[in-house]
């Protein structure tokens, strides 16, 4: 029972860590329309910032959130800005500019990632905080706090979506753009917006990462492969289903490490395959 | 109000719309009819700055739109209803009309103008937590026009608003689009359904083609051949 539970709570833990992931992925490739492979990457400069201020000036690493979150904004907003809409206004049609923002976003790829590389090198790190078992469980401290994390990150961005005037801009433009800019929302802003708030909760997962695994500047991809897992999962473009994915994948890696650590991607394509045999369009799909 | 001035536009290498001028007076009801794939919705959409004119001029109150972004065009007090109605289906009926209030200038006062949309559309109150999709086509319709009206718009564009719809709502659609008229809201309505359209529309364009063959009051076109022949069957 207490393994089952320990099971639970680290899969629920790497749920959301996942879930979070996966959002901003999905913010990026369901309003946006780029399907963002450097993603990833995002995670990694989060979690290096984050080790950054923790081994210099030896910042809180959740305080750190508070710079990370915005300057990843800051760099999503930008790159949307300049990169992403020049191609969106040459591109002929929406499939030719998917195609090309892809490669773009491969592009964005290795420079970030080499960038980093050239910083911090190539060996791992490990940010040290709050790495103490909670008394009368074997769950450390840390792990608990990420958790809490993304499940405030989680419903404040439910609430952003769904009470202020920005975020029902951003589901009307997810529905349909032409329409949204017809009733007086400036798309070009929005999209960037988006693509910006996708990065930046890349970022924030990021900084929960580097408190609770090792950390290299090579760990970016794994991620965008897994966020592109849970949003076939939980049907593209849908962000409850991005939530909803991220979690059960996370329970099922958990479950499966416990009995068999080598299995676990097997698993994840194991589930991905009898899922679009049972629902091609994903949990949430339309 | 509205002045189009020798407009041309298409689809990639398409020409659809070839040099056509028409203008519309401050509180005139003006219909634009023609057949399927005449270029009426083109016209609607380049006049809303959703598609781009290749030459030509589009002026609202005397301003030039043509280059203008849709946001910008629905800001100045242009509202466009589009075809088939193009409702954000997973959203309720109130955040549909939230959305329709979208610019800064009427977003404040979304709540008050909201009573007045429950009021034209009494069935849209008290569906308005109900998603948009769940509606039937006619009250559909009617969210789409209630969407369009929450810019307080001077002027609206409303592409096909009978399209689907059973008899006896596109009466009750005709009905309202009359008594927008008569709240001083100018009108350019694209039908299909002529019939009815020349009787509430006070001036007519028929678009073939692309190219305007034929323009006049309504009791005018109405006793015209060529109408009479193409479009009312008779």
């Amino acid at each position: 029972m207490v393994v089952l539970r320990d099971i639970v709570i680290t899969g629920l833990l790497l749920g959301g860590i996942l879930a979070l992931v996966s959002v901003g992925f999905s913010l990026q490739y369901g309003v946006a329309r780029v399907l963002n492979v450097s993603h990833g990457e995002f995670i990694m400069l989060g979690a290096f910032i984050t080790f950054w201020l923790f081994t210099s000036v030896d910042l809180n690493p959740l305080v750190s959130l508070v710079v990370t979150a915005p300057l990843i904004f800051v760099i999503g907003w930008f790159l949307h800005a300049t990169l992403f809409r020049r191609l969106m206004n040459t591109a002929p049609a929406l499939g030719v500019f998917e195609g090309w923002s892809m490669l773009a976003s491969f592009g964005l790829l290795y420079v970030v990632q080499n960038l980093a590389r050239i910083i911090w090198g190539s060996q791992t790190h490990q940010v040290i905080f709050l790495n103490r078992a909670v008394t009368g469980a074997q769950i450390p401290l840390n792990r608990l706090v990420a958790l809490g994390v993304c499940v405030v990150v989680g419903v404040v961005f439910y609430l952003f979506l769904t009470r202020t005037r920005l975020g029902k801009a951003i589901r009307a433009s997810a529905q349909d753009p032409t329409v949204a800019g017809m009733m007086g929302v400036n798309i070009n802003s929005v999209l960037a917006i988006c693509f910006g708030l996708g990065l930046a909760m890349a970022g924030i997962a990021g900084s929960l990462i580097s408190t609770v695994y090792a950390i290299q500047t090579s760990m970016g991809l794994q991620y965008t492969v897994i966020a592109m897992i849970v949003v076939i999962l939980g049907g593209l473009g849908s962000i409850t289903g991005a939530m909803i994915g991220g979690v059960v994948l996370g329970i099922v890696s958990q479950l499966v490490t416990h009995f068999q650590p080598t299995m676990t991607f097997i698993a994840y394509y194991v589930i991905i395959i009898i899922l679009l045999l049972a629902r091609p369009k994903g949990i949430m799909g339309k | 109000m509205l002045r189009v001035d020798g407009l041309s536009t298409g689809y990639g290498h398409v020409q659809v719309l070839w040099d056509l001028s028409l203008n519309v007076e401050e509180g005139e009801f003006v219909a634009l009819i023609g057949a399927n794939s005449a270029g009426k919705t083109t016209l609607l959409k380049t006049i809303s700055g959703v598609m781009r004119p290749w030459s030509g001029t589009v002026t609202f109150q005397g301003k030039r739109i043509d280059t203008m972004h849709p946001n910008e065009i629905v800001d100045l007090g242009l509202s466009h209803i589009p075809e088939s109605r193009k409702l954000f289906t997973d959203m309720s009926v109130k955040e549909n009309l939230e959305m329709g209030a979208y610019p800064r200038r009427t977003w404040k006062d979304r709540a008050n103008t909201m009573r007045w949309v429950f009021e034209l559309f009494p069935r849209l109150e008290e569906r308005k937590n109900q998603l948009a999709r769940t509606l039937s086509g006619g009250e559909q319709q009617m969210l789409a026009m209630g969407r369009g009206l929450m810019s307080r718009p001077k002027m609206v564009l409303i592409d096909e608003p009978s399209n689907g719809l059973a008899p006896i709502v596109v009466a009750e659609v005709f009905q309202i689009l009359k008594s927008l008229h008569a709240e001083g809201i100018t009108i350019l309505l694209v039908e299909q359904n002529v019939r009815q359209t020349l009787q509430v529309a006070d001036r007519a364009y028929v678009i073939e083609n692309g190219r305007l063959v034929l323009q006049g009051a309504c009791s005018f076109l109405q006793a015209n051949e060529h109408v009479k022949k193409a479009y009312l069957a008779l």
